[in-house]
């Protein structure tokens, strides 16, 4: 039923903006926004202002936060794009593991490390006094000792496309960013719009994702990577699984699934070309076809929920579906992207 | 139980327990599609499940009579290769390997050489006690293998959590899963050559048993001698570790099932320790394949069969004093 429904709305959408197309429609609408944002002053919001984070805790913050401390690495991508990464005073560990950063904001890198979601530098995080900390919801306690000490913390929880807009919203409102917080998310889902030409194709073919650590671990049914799939008009062959992190599967069962088209995640330990050097593939219909694909990873990880993660179905519809959606098409899409929100030059 | 009945019984059990093993799995097999020489049938068996068989049968083999020949030299029922820091000492190999090397035979190398060398330095810093008592391998078994852990735990810390972490938390679980036909070759033969030498040596080996003094009495150079029979279990169980991951239990069950079935230690007890460790592994590794629709870690289920025994073992010898 819930497939239907989604193509009977992909149908709809589609047709309503046929006549001038999603991709062009979606650079307007960017275009738009890069205009927008020259002229918008920001209007200062009254604070103190309560908000609620994603774990459901109720958060004063009593003026306007001049310096942030951000833990991980999907609510600072989304601080860039909302433009407040000047005011980050501490980020999370392996900054310069990430391309994004030092692309669209290098002095990130050298920020003073607070640690990760294992191994949180509590006290190094404190010395830092930052008016508001942005951590993932794993640190609720590490939130609940600063809170204490009088340090504002939400906690984030940007685990799916609905979290991750649900993030930003609560972003707009807290570090008073609201009009470009609406860009932000009105970018996104004019990039959903565009890929959902793919679900309009008459065929979805079955695609094998394996993930980051070794080919046999794969994204089941109600991971974020698995919705991607469904969002590129593909139906991933592991969505049989109940799971909610990667699960481990065997030789056999992939050769049973025999997927058409097989991707790597973005930060995958094996390439494409082990893929198909390994005889144990041989004769799957993926391998045999040359379709094996690897998810980009020179800018950011899209098939992780971060701002452009949006992007990362949109890929996927380029690889399952490139008569509906075009590499070129793609190409402007993710340029337009971060070029308007994270102030990537592609030129240069 | 006569011996040579529990020998014959458990030998049937484990063709059996082979035999299903080729036919258990997510990969639809039949007689007639293989007769009829069905291609990726044909692929799937002598690629996928014959190796992983193979591995399952001779892994829970060497793992049971290593673990016999470790019960025995030591004379404690609660002996395992583990205790000479060969698991801890793969474990830190291949984790160093997920972490610095690519491909799943550079792992496989990087563990057995882990293995190798905490094994080594276990017995040589032994050799240092000029006595001779075999508690001095243990202690200094119990040292390398506190070393290995930290070494191991240093190289978790290193690791990122979405992609190495995971794949040497998995690894340290232990699965037959995705072993590749060409890399069992090599140690396979290592595994076959080292069981020859445990069974020509058995008569020794038993010796051992009897104690030092009485050993040393019937003419048997005690020293020498267990530091032969315990470096050969050791390579062999390095072996399938290093393939296969850390398998828990197998080593210290087996031996515990063959006393029970003959009540007596010698070559026939080896082997039905090594029969029942290949039962106890294959039948393991069934589970693990076909129990959830994922892959699950196959020392969840030697263990889950392991721990009970071993409770059950000891509450026997309670009501038996």
């Amino acid at each position: 039923m819930k497939k239907i429904a989604a193509l009977l709305l992909a149908l709809v959408l589609t047709l309503s903006v046929a006549a001038c197309g999603v991709v062009e429609q979606t650079q307007e609408i960017m275009e738009n926004i890069a205009v927008e944002d020259e002229l918008t002053v920001e209007a200062v919001s009254a604070y103190p202002v309560t908000v609620t984070d994603q774990m459901g805790r109720e958060v004063t913050i009593e003026g306007y936060p001049e310096t942030l401390v951000s833990g991980y690495y999907i609510s600072s991508s989304a601080l860039i794009a909302l433009g407040q990464e000047d005011k980050l005073v501490g980020i999370e560990a392996k900054a310069d593991k990430r391309p994004i950063y030092s692309l669209a904001a290098p002095e990130l890198i050298e920020l003073p490390s607070v640690g990760t979601a294992k191994e949180f530098d509590l006290e190094g995080c404190i010395a830092l006094e930052p008016d508001l900390v942005i951590l993932p919801q794993k640190l609720k306690d590490a939130a609940a000792t600063m809170e204490e000490l009088g340090i504002d913390v939400l906690l984030v929880d940007p685990e799916n496309g609905e979290l991750l807009t649900e993030m930003i919203e609560l972003f707009g409102v807290a570090l008073d960013c609201r009009p470009a917080a609406e860009d932000l998310i009105t970018a996104m889902e004019s990039i959903e719009e565009a890929t959902m030409e793919a679900l309009l194709s008459s065929s979805l073919p079955t695609v094998y994702l394996a993930g980051n650590s070794s080919f046999l671990s794969t994204a089941p049914n109600g991971m974020y990577q698995s919705d991607l799939i469904a969002q590129a008009g593909g139906v991933n062959v592991a969505a049989e699984i109940e799971d909610a992190y990667w699960v481990e599967v065997s030789y056999e069962q992939v050769l049973e699934w025999d997927p058409e088209f097989i991707i790597l995640a973005s930060d995958a330990s094996y390439t494409v070309a082990d893929v198909y050097d390994d005889p144990a593939l041989a004769g799957c219909t993926a391998v045999e076809n040359g379709d094996v694909y690897q998810m980009p990873s020179d800018i950011e990880a899209w098939d992780s929920p971060v701002p452009g993660g949006v992007l990362g179905a949109a890929w996927i519809a380029t690889v399952l579906h490139p008569e509906l959606v075009s590499a070129e098409d793609f190409a402007q899409l993710s340029r337009d992207f971060y070029e308007t929100f994270y102030g990537l030059d592609y030129e240069a | 139980m006569k011996l040579k009945s529990s020998i014959y019984i458990t030998a049937m059990a484990l063709a059996v327990m082979a035999v299903v093993s080729l036919f258990v799995g997510k990969y639809p097999l039949t007689l007639p599609g293989l007769l009829a020489g069905h291609e990726m049938q044909l692929k799937v068996f002598f690629r996928l499940r014959l190796s992983r068989t193979v591995l399952g049968v001779l892994g829970g083999v060497c793992l049971g009579v290593a673990g016999f020949v470790y019960q025995t030299v030591f004379r404690n029922p609660l002996a395992s290769p583990d205790i000479i820091g060969v698991a801890s000492g793969a474990s830190a190999g291949a984790a160093a390997g997920i972490l610095f090397l690519s491909g799943a035979a550079a792992v496989t190398a990087a563990s057995f050489a882990g293995a190798l060398l905490a094994v080594i330095l276990a017995l040589s810093l032994a050799a240092l006690d000029k006595t001779g008592k075999s508690g001095t391998i243990v202690l200094s078994g119990i040292a390398v293998h506190a070393l290995a852990q930290t070494l191991l735990m240093g190289l978790k810390l290193t690791a990122d959590p979405e992609k190495e972490l995971a794949s040497i938390e998995y690894w340290i679980m232990g699965s037959l899963n995705g072993v590749a036909v060409e890399r069992i070759f090599p140690n396979a033969l290592l595994c076959l050559v080292c069981l020859a030498v445990l069974f020509l040596l058995h008569r020794q080996i038993v010796l051992l048993s009897v104690g030092e003094e009485e050993a040393q009495m019937l003419g048997v150079s005690v020293t020498a001698l267990r530091l032969a029979v315990l470096l050969t279990a050791t390579l062999m169980v390095a072996a399938v570790v290093s393939l296969t991951g850390l398998i828990s239990f197998v080593g210290l069950l087996a031996p515990h099932g063959a006393r029970l079935l003959t009540k007596r230690d010698h070559r026939g007890t080896m082997a039905l320790s090594g029969l029942l460790g290949g039962v106890l592994l294959c039948f393991a590794d069934i589970l693990a394949r076909s129990v959830a629709a994922t892959e699950l870690p196959v020392s969840i289920f030697t263990s889950l069969i392991g721990a009970p025994f071993l409770v059950w073992l000891i509450v026997r010898r309670e009501t038996r004093a």
